[in-house]
């Protein structure tokens, strides 16, 4: 399979001409679109009461907690896909290192399982 | 520069925009069929020309900058939405994967890019950028509650999601979306991964509703609690290109679902590997199209049967329900590659593991309240 930089070749072209789609519609309703800006319509929209203040208030600490647990485990994820395709691909780890291979991301997975009981136990994803 | 990629390049984002008009089209009809109403029916034949006269809308209504917005983000926002889950769909083959020679034809923008199913979770997951960025430059409370809760909800079923195709891709061992496509053609109906991983699907089919922030998983825009969440603020164009964004995640989700358990173009009879009949391309396209419409249609219907769930039910569910059932998904198909026993064990496997664990789940929680 071709692991060379010319596969991305077509990968480039299409993500500008993504960018050159998005910034051609948002350029064309600009052009199109008459602006007629009123004070009353510049407001937040809050169901129709007044705002009170800025919206960019403080906000609850478990959107933090959960945000590093994510981090947590989406790393360990980053690891297990190209663990998955080096070890099952089919021209993969020569049959010596399988066992090992194995073994080791039991290991890893077990220490995983670890810190999440003990996350479960801590109440880390409870959410009240 | 060849010819090839560009006509593909230019026809997939044309074809993105007509599908996503025409899905909204789809998913107000299937919700007025559901309410026992007519749905759109002025613009042409049963309305059919309802989303051209929609875009010519979006387009010529005002560009509305509320005064309050970080100007530069809150115009990023939407424009993320769209780059990034059209991006995805580049490694997304949408027809047959077995051409003889993919200089001359083919169905994928790039091909052979042995990263591809981790570059679509890299790429989509980006998508929340554009909900966080959106809720905070409206500064408008609605928005910025609703962005936090999608944020939440968007990284915790990420992992659920990750984990449950990991089941997949041990089984198959490639990341490259044509090659596990062609791995099940070649061993036929058989060769389904749905056979041996329906709890994967299962799960992967939860984690990706809440993904894409389609009901049950809507909370980031729940009307009657938030009125449009993130997209509170956002008129015209900008409206509009949060929703190609989101439909543009449904289709691909929609593909990656076929493509990975349901056997993609393959069709027992109709479309088998290397079957090159007059006309055996366009059956596998059809094929394709045809599995990832049904299940487009499931996710409309999903919407129009189940309830919303409540924050807290939401997240418990991401963390206590579908991350150890993907684990212990992951851990069984380990074992069974490992000692090359029969995949077919899966099977009841995964049927054993859905059925035991909300059960224990059910039980501990009675015992302890700690869950």
């Amino acid at each position: 399979m071709a692991t060379e930089l010319s596969a991305w070749q077509p990968l480039g072209l299409y993500l500008l001409a993504i960018l050159a789609f998005v910034l051609g519609v948002l350029a064309l309703a600009h052009l199109v679109a008459p602006p007629r800006p009123r004070p009353i319509k510049d407001m937040p929209y809050e169901s129709g009461v007044d705002p009170l203040g800025d919206a960019r208030l403080r906000f609850d600490i478990r959107y933090y907690l959960i945000a590093v647990l994510f981090l947590l485990f989406d790393v360990e994820l980053l690891f297990l896909y190209p663990w998955a395709v080096a070890a099952y691909a089919d021209n993969g780890l020569p049959v010596a290192l399988r066992d090992a291979a194995f073994l080791g991301v039991l290991v890893f997975l077990g220490l995983l399982i670890i810190g999440y009981l003990y996350e479960w136990a801590k109440g880390g994803f409870r959410w009240r | 520069m060849d010819w090839l990629t560009i006509g593909l390049i230019i026809f997939v984002i044309s074809w993105l925009q007509i599908l996503c008009a025409y899905l909204i089209y789809l998913e107000r009809k299937v919700a007025a069929w559901v309410q026992d109403r007519k749905g759109p029916n002025r613009v042409g034949p049963w309305g059919l020309f309802q989303p051209i006269a929609d875009g010519l809308k979006f387009l010529f209504k005002e560009q509305v900058v509320p005064a309050h917005v970080h100007r530069f983000l809150y115009i990023l926002a939407p424009s993320i939405a769209v780059i990034t889950t059209m991006l995805a769909f580049a490694v997304v083959p949408f027809g047959p994967t077995d051409v003889p020679d993919p200089r001359q034809k083919r169905f994928i923008i790039a091909p052979n890019l042995d990263i591809g199913l981790l570059f679509i979770f890299a790429i989509a997951s980006l998508n929340v950028y554009s909900i966080i960025l959106g809720g905070w430059a409206s500064n408008n409370k609605y928005s910025l509650l609703g962005s936090l809760r999608s944020a939440a909800q968007i990284i915790s079923y990420e992992i659920p999601l990750a984990l449950s195709v990991l089941g997949v891709i041990v089984l198959v061992g490639s990341l490259n979306l044509e090659h596990l496509l062609n791995e099940q053609a070649r061993l036929g109906i058989g060769g389904w991964l749905i056979w041996y991983q329906p709890l994967g699907w299962l799960l992967f089919f939860a984690s990706a509703l809440a993904e894409s922030n389609r009901l049950p998983f809507d909370l980031p825009e729940a009307e009657q609690e938030l009125v449009g969440g993130y997209h509170t603020e956002y008129s015209g164009m900008k409206f509009a290109m949060f929703f190609l964004g989101e439909y543009t995640h449904v289709t691909t989700v929609s593909l990656l679902m076929v493509i990975l358990y349901f056997g993609g173009w393959h069709f027992p009879f109709v479309a088998e590997f290397n079957a090159n009949y007059p006309g055996a391309t366009g059956v596998k396209v059809l094929v394709l199209w045809t599995k990832a419409s049904l299940v487009i249609l499931v996710i409309m219907l999903l919407r129009w049967t189940l309830p919303r769930f409540r924050f807290d039910q939401l997240m418990h569910l991401a963390w206590m329900g579908l991350v150890p059932l993907s684990l212990l998904n992951l851990l069984s198909v380990m074992i069974v590659r490992h000692w090359s026993l029969s995949p077919w064990l899966l099977l009841p496997c995964s049927v054993i593991i859905l059925t035991a664990i909300p059960l224990l789940h059910r039980w501990k929680s009675r015992q302890l309240d700690w869950a």
